[in-house]
């Protein structure tokens, strides 16, 4: 797609093949600001939903954004931008393993998000299934954050995962299953599944 | 729950259960159909997709407001660390370009471009050609060209002819004594060379206009640079016959 004009939307910015730009910088920067403002919110829940901690969320996002940079050459699509980024994430976060390899299997209760101290009802039901996701095996919440936040398709994410649709299904099914079983086992609860 | 198996559904609800939990915004024909054919699944597809507007909400978690200006921010440090980096290079670059270049100049300047004295001496006695002619009538004393050749620790017992000129040059970066005599039809120069490696010592040169040769004694090389008149033999002797060197 050849761009004559000044003006660019970002979805034009974002659509721009490199090798066409006689300014290839300053349409770089273009790009990747856009990049940045579109999919920085859905980068780092992803991210903290990946690791439950604020502080380690934002450490990724800067260094995807940064890898992102480096290579946004080679980010021809601007609709497999999110996934090019979530990807790019996750392979972030493994590396994060094999570099500390800290301790995240234990899941610490106070690393989960405490939102504000206005805690209206509605922030106490999302603190409580926030609390009850966390709690999920990293293999099934994965999937559901991909398809609920993300609103991927099973085929996306097993594409993204690496996993056959089969697989990535079972997955969503028991991830909502086990959430459903924690709302049984705490019946005031129930109204979050039936109201 | 509904546990009743229908008969008349084509889907049974376990694959149902699986399937609207898995995905409860399904738009699978099948799964559709098994909605419209019963009231009790089509509300657990209702509920299932309201629960998913609650774990879509608790799911947003609030984004650092900051993080978006933070990464925009890191982003541009990050590219004005590689401009410096280039422009390090660049200036790494010009000095070395520098470098190379007052190397080269004074290589050119030092060193010799002529690779034997025979080569050397003519071009030298070519540039200097129109400084001197037969007919300049200044005349160099024995006494003061003896003078001269202290340097070389030689001297001369006698005149060997009219000597027009005696002066210290450059012969190829070297010190030596450049003498002008008055020969038969034109200048004949003699240039009194300190022994030196760097340049391959030739016996005889010429080129379609001069001749030269040259002799090596002790503590220098002489060369007598002529036209095609001159018997170059005739001074080489008359040299040889008058120089003498101490110790």
């Amino acid at each position: 797609m050849k761009v004559f004009g000044n003006k660019k939307t970002s979805a034009q910015v974002l659509n721009t093949e490199p090798s066409k730009n006689s300014n290839s910088m300053a349409t770089k920067q273009i790009r990747y600001e856009a990049l940045v403002k579109a999919l920085h919110g859905d980068l780092y829940r992803y991210g903290y939903w990946l690791t439950h901690d604020k502080q380690v969320a934002e450490d990724l996002v800067q260094e995807t954004f940064l890898r992102a940079w480096r290579a946004l050459d080679s980010l021809k699509d601007e609709k497999a931008a999110k996934s090019w980024l979530i990807t790019i994430l996750r392979r972030e976060n493994a590396r994060r393993f094999e570099r500390k390899r800290f301790d995240m299997s234990e899941y610490e209760e106070a690393n989960i998000m405490d939102t504000q101290s206005t805690s209206t009802e509605q922030e106490i039901e999302n603190q409580w299934l926030r609390d009850k996701i966390a709690q999920l095996p990293p293999e099934y919440s994965e999937p559901l954050i991909l398809q609920v936040l993300g609103g991927y398709s099973g085929e996306d994410i097993a594409s993204m995962l690496n996993l056959n649709k089969n697989t990535v299904m079972t997955r969503l099914f028991r991830a909502r299953n086990q959430l459903k079983d924690a709302l049984e086992k705490e019946p005031e609860k129930m109204r979050l599944i039936h109201e | 729950m509904n546990d009743s198996i229908m008969p008349e559904n084509k889907m049974d609800d376990l694959k149902f259960r699986r399937s609207i939990y898995a995905d409860p915004t399904s738009q699978d024909d099948e799964i559709i159909a098994a909605q419209n054919s019963d009231p009790a699944r089509k509300q657990l597809a209702q509920e299932l997709c309201q629960f998913d507007e609650k774990l879509k909400q608790a799911m947003q978690v609030p984004v650092p407001e900051d993080l978006c200006s933070k990464l925009l921010l890191r982003q541009t440090f990050a590219s004005h660390q590689q401009e410096k980096r280039k422009s390090r290079v660049h200036l790494a670059l010009a000095a070395s370009v520098t470098i190379i270049a007052g190397i080269v100049v004074s290589y050119l300047q030092f060193s010799s471009s002529y690779t034997n004295v025979g080569d050397y001496a003519l071009a030298h006695v070519y540039h200097e050609q129109s400084a001197f002619s037969n007919n300049d009538n200044n005349r160099v004393s024995l006494v003061s060209l003896n003078k001269k050749m202290t340097a070389f620790n030689g001297s001369f017992s006698e005149s060997m002819g009219e000597l027009i000129s005696a002066d210290y040059c450059r012969f190829d970066g070297m010190k030596s004594l450049h003498l002008v005599f008055k020969g038969l039809t034109d200048t004949v120069t003699v240039f009194i060379v300190p022994k030196k490696e760097h340049l391959a010592f030739t016996d005889k040169f010429s080129d379609e206009k001069l001749q030269g040769e040259s002799l090596g004694f002790k503590h220098a090389n002489i060369l007598v640079v002529a036209d095609k008149n001159e018997s170059l033999t005739k001074w080489q002797r008359t040299i040889s016959d008058n120089i003498s060197w101490s110790s």
